[in-house]
């Protein structure tokens, strides 16, 4: 089980109506649509830094997973797995049986309380954390 | 992987003692537990974890040395021992134990696991449900037979409760045609661990992760 038995599932407050929290940093995008209560500050430019609070993602499909129009994101260094997985799998559309995997190493899957942070720390580079996403149909 | 998204038992075995070293180096606990004749074999974790329940006061029920009184003596009398509370860390620490072996009408690995308090009692179905992360309960209650079933261990012969290995290739094969693509080497047992740990309660330590990668660097 979780390390507290008594499983506290509550996603950090976020600015954000939604509270996914992320902004965009990829300065390519032109009309993206992203969930309505997505954060987003186009042109304002973050560079990631140990310090800062927010770490620079990459995301990269995996298999037949629909590749986001929007690949890079700045996320709050607490956001959790758990909580990038709800908000790609909207950002998709993914349907309720789908299952959406996140990779580190894109072989590893972190667990779902795990903060992006921690695995900036432990598996990023060039300034950036690159996360492979994969969709499944494993329990549907 | 020679094979495609299946791996044969000889594959199995070499993952779970990669993965198992990789354990001993950062103190994790997971050992190979060899069958009678040692043909196969099994890893196998045990941790104990403390369920955190609220203290339950038990007049009258307690034999600590505490007075004992029953609930209507208790009433009248406004002390703080009437507060009996019934040992809790022995009675409300539970241990897990995760095995994972080879199914050979799958050709993939198999998550078994139980759980029990110490004096013995098990852990019901209901109880394992309710340590289930959130992210998967829903699914796993919509259709909890299908996933999540109680067998009889191959092995030990005892029930265990079983996290399902029919949709394991589902989720497998694009991590290992990806990995393929790429060239790039990855434990199979690591990474569907990684997956189906959590699920049930076991999440691994982020160097698992590292440590497929320092193999790949010696390999080279």
């Amino acid at each position: 089980m979780a390390e507290e038995p008594q499983s506290v599932f509550q996603l950090p407050p976020s600015s954000a109506a939604g509270g996914e929290g992320l902004t965009e940093v990829s300065p390519e995008i032109t009309t993206p649509e992203p969930p309505s209560s997505a954060a987003v500050s186009p042109g304002i430019e973050e560079p990631a830094g140990d310090t800062k609070k927010k770490i620079d993602i990459l995301l990269k499909a995996v298999g037949d997973t629909p590749i986001m129009k929007t690949k890079k994101w700045a996320v709050e260094r607490t956001r959790t797995i758990q909580g990038l997985i709800d908000f790609i799998k909207k950002f998709l559309k993914l349907v309720a049986s789908e299952q959406l995997f996140i990779y580190v190493n894109q072989s590893f899957a972190p667990s779902p309380d795990q903060e992006v942070g921690t695995l900036y720390e432990c598996f990023g580079s060039d300034g950036k954390l690159v996360l492979h996403y994969c969709k499944s149909q494993a329990w549907g | 992987m020679e094979e495609d998204e299946f791996i044969g038992e000889k594959t199995f075995q070499r993952c779970c003692a990669e993965f198992i070293k990789h354990s001993q180096e950062i103190g994790d606990s997971w050992e190979w537990r060899p069958s009678k004749d040692c043909s196969d074999g099994y890893m196998c974790k045990i941790h104990f974890q403390i369920k955190n329940e609220p203290a339950v006061s038990h007049p009258g029920t307690s034999t600590h040395g505490q007075t004992c009184l029953p609930m209507e003596e208790a009433f009248e009398l406004p002390s703080d021992d009437c507060e009996v509370i019934e040992a809790p860390e022995a009675s409300q620490v539970i241990k897990y134990e995760y095995h994972v072996l080879y199914s050979c009408s799958y050709q993939v690995p198999v998550l078994y696991f139980r759980a029990s308090f110490l004096d013995g009692r098990p852990l019901t179905l209901k109880d394992i449900w309710e340590g289930v992360h959130e992210c998967y309960k829903t699914r796993l209650l919509q259709g909890p037979w299908d996933t999540i079933t109680q067998q009889e261990h191959p092995i030990l012969g005892q029930p265990f409760f079983v996290l399902h290995p029919c949709k394991t290739n589902e989720f497998m094969t694009p991590v290992l045609k990806n990995s393929r693509k790429i060239n790039k080497n990855v434990n199979y047992i690591t990474s569907w661990l990684s997956i189906v740990g959590p699920v049930v309660g076991l999440n691994l330590p982020l160097s698992y992760a590292k440590a497929t990668s320092q193999d790949q660097r010696n390999v080279d």
